[in-house]
């Protein structure tokens, strides 16, 4: 689905930062070795939908182009939470890669399309791009 | 995308907020009826001349007491419902988005708006201060206060039901005065939200009333000799010819803002990407229906290449716009407000096919809308080609998602254009140039001017401004000069014997 609306991709926005938490404190309970790891990315993410509603709602008036901001399929942001039954440790690891490279890809081109709302929302995009790559170094040596 | 849920539930009867109590009406009761569903969502009083003067003479009652409560303390109120405001921001702004039909984008941006001049109103203290010189003769100081002088009405219009009555309402209280507002019967529902929060943040009953209805409440004000002034925002007939008229045989001070027929000019040397863009939210935003839209795409120079790039590109970004109820996040423009302003925005398409505008992309019919709603209010973007400047889609204000292209060799041309329409509000140009730049903004007859900026709406810290038919009064809305507006300048000269 075509996001164009500021609203609509904050909503994604939401919505990858709330199933990566699920998906986080769901690692938690399953892999002792990482949980400690595990459960601080699941409260980060949490932090992380307040940080962006806090710059949109912060930013959003008539005057600006919130309608008519973005151009970014949904499709192409799809992540995969579900763990396989019996899926080993390395497994995890292998999916919850691929999901913050999912959602780097989105916030960098969510900040790149979204310069007219001011500094603000691209800024909170590109601070959670930057976590996440960190997030990423962290999980390779896992 | 799920449509967000609807705050306005049931069909509620909205009632009068009148010297801190919630007053039913015994006017004739509306619909208010929301237009992309275009179901009846509430009802509404067309309150009578008995209840404007109750509630002003309730407002009259409550000056004296809030007139001597320190501008602190009346400040600290404000801080209350601003926090009020920001706790309930999604409410409000859906609740604007089902009784009007903007998209929760625009709902949200004018919350924003509106809670943004109730944080400037809080720096009353310091905006209320005078000055002093000592010694102005020997032994002689003279020195400036501002004081309130009593009850204002405040007119709110039906496109932004929330904010309008914003620019006007948080000074006038700040500074000590007291308010009766009327919001626009079409939409009454956000200002009653205000009004809610007003009480929750503890002002004093009789210090912010709400009385909703229509003509009748609007003459209850305009002749009531305890109404110093009034703040309105409309149609310029209404304003230039009731509220401003009136106001003066009254001896009322009065703020008068009314319609606009905005020109955007694009220079050759335009970023076309962007400024495409800027043009999607200046002529579609709110379905065109802002006193700051744009109406006339003005493109200056012989450049037949950069013409037609700019023409092809704005017809494939306004024909991909997505069209439907605003609750819908994927939305982006809704319907016009109800069935007469769609049928208006129509016949002034018809017009200019007649007097020979061609049309290039037509928003009567190829439009699709987003979800099962009817269409008895939604209207395409259309757009006109070869449009001159003597014609009525030029000249006459359309309010609706429609876009006039002419080409001019100049920018003078351009400007001459622009300042010979009868309104004044929100003229913009689109370049890369200071220079062309500069000329525009020192030559351009407009209250609010753009560069590389489509809807050019002050900050709550500038004055909403607007000269010729777009204007009527002296001092506008919003920041210090609410403030000038909202209090008398008393001079005091004093010596000691």
């Amino acid at each position: 689905m075509k996001l164009q609306t500021a609203s609509s991709v904050i909503s994604l926005a939401k919505e990858l930062e709330n199933k990566a938490a699920k998906f986080y404190e769901d690692l938690a309970e399953k892999y002792a070795e990482g949980k400690d790891t595990f459960l601080s990315f699941a409260r980060e993410n949490k932090k992380y939908v307040v940080q962006i509603e806090r710059a949109y709602y912060g930013v959003i008036t008539d005057a600006i182009e919130g309608c008519f901001a973005f151009d970014l399929e949904s499709d192409d942001y799809a992540v995969e939470t579900t763990l396989a039954g019996g899926a080993s440790y390395a497994d995890a690891l292998k999916l919850a890669g691929s999901l913050e490279e999912t959602v780097v890809k989105f916030y960098t081109e969510a900040a790149e399309q979204s310069k007219s709302l001011m500094a603000d929302v691209p800024r909170a995009f590109m601070l959670i791009v930057r976590k996440r790559n960190d997030r990423l170094a962290k999980l390779r040596p896992l | 995308m799920a449509v967000l849920e609807e705050p306005i539930k049931g069909v509620p009867l909205v009632k009068n907020y009148i010297n801190g109590e919630w007053v039913e009406s015994k006017g004739e009761i509306k619909d208010v009826v929301n237009p992309a569903k275009y179901e009846t969502i509430g009802k509404v009083p067309i309150s009578t001349r008995e209840e404007i003067d109750t509630a002003v003479k309730a407002a009259q009652e409550a000056f004296p007491d809030w007139r001597r409560t320190t501008p602190v303390a009346r400040a600290r109120c404000l801080f209350r419902l601003k926090e009020l405001m920001e706790e309930h921001f999604e409410d409000i702004s859906r609740i604007q988005t089902q009784e009007h039909g903007k998209t929760i984008d625009e709902s949200r941006g004018e919350t924003r708006r509106g809670i943004e001049n109730v944080e400037v109103s809080c720096g009353a203290p310091t905006m209320m201060l005078g000055y002093n010189l000592e010694d102005i003769a020997s032994g002689i100081d003279e020195y400036l206060i501002r004081q309130p002088l009593g009850v204002f009405g405040i007119i709110g219009p039906f496109n932004f039901p929330w904010m309008i009555p914003l620019w006007s309402a948080p000074y006038a209280v700040a500074t000590g005065n007291c308010v009766v507002v009327k919001p626009s019967s079409e939409v009454p529902f956000s200002h009653l939200k205000a009004a809610e929060l007003v009480e929750e943040a503890g002002f004093p009953p009789g210090v912010w009333n709400v009385v909703n209805g229509g003509r009748t409440v609007v003459n209850g004000m305009l002749e009531h000799p305890d109404i110093k002034g009034i703040a309105f925002v409309g149609s310029t007939p209404t304003a230039r010819d009731v509220i401003y008229k009136r106001c003066g045989e009254t001896g009322k001070r009065v703020i008068g803002q009314g319609g606009a027929t905005n020109f955007m000019v694009i220079m050759p040397d335009a970023n076309i990407r962007a400024t495409v863009a800027s043009m999607m939210t200046s002529f579609f935003g709110n379905a065109g229906q802002r006193c700051l839209s744009g109406q006339t795409l003005i493109v200056v120079g012989d450049d037949d290449e950069f013409y037609k790039t700019l023409r092809d590109a704005l017809i494939d970004s306004t024909s991909k716009i997505v069209i439907g109820y605003g609750l819908d996040e994927s939305v982006q423009m809704g319907p016009l407000r109800d069935k007469p302003k769609k049928d208006r925005v129509l016949s002034y398409i018809e017009s200019g096919i007649e007097e020979g505008a061609k049309v290039i992309l037509d928003g009567r019919k190829n439009f699709k809308i987003f979800g099962d709603y009817p269409d008895t209010c939604f209207l395409g973007p259309t757009i006109f080609e070869d449009v001159r400047r003597d014609m009525k889609i030029v000249r006459e204000e359309i309010f609706g998602p429609t876009m006039g292209i002419m080409r001019v060799r100049t920018l003078d041309e351009a400007i001459e254009i622009c300042n010979e329409s009868p309104f004044a509000n929100g003229d913009a140009i689109f370049t890369s140039s200071g220079k062309s730049a500069r000329e525009f903004q020192y030559q351009v007859v407009s209250g609010n001017v753009g560069i590389n900026i489509g809807i050019v709406a002050p900050m709550a810290f500038f004055p909403f401004s607007g000269m010729k038919d777009s204007f009527f009064g002296i001092l506008h809305t919003q920041g210090q000069e609410a403030v000038r507006f909202f209090t008398e300048s008393k001079v005091v000269i004093q010596r000691w014997f």
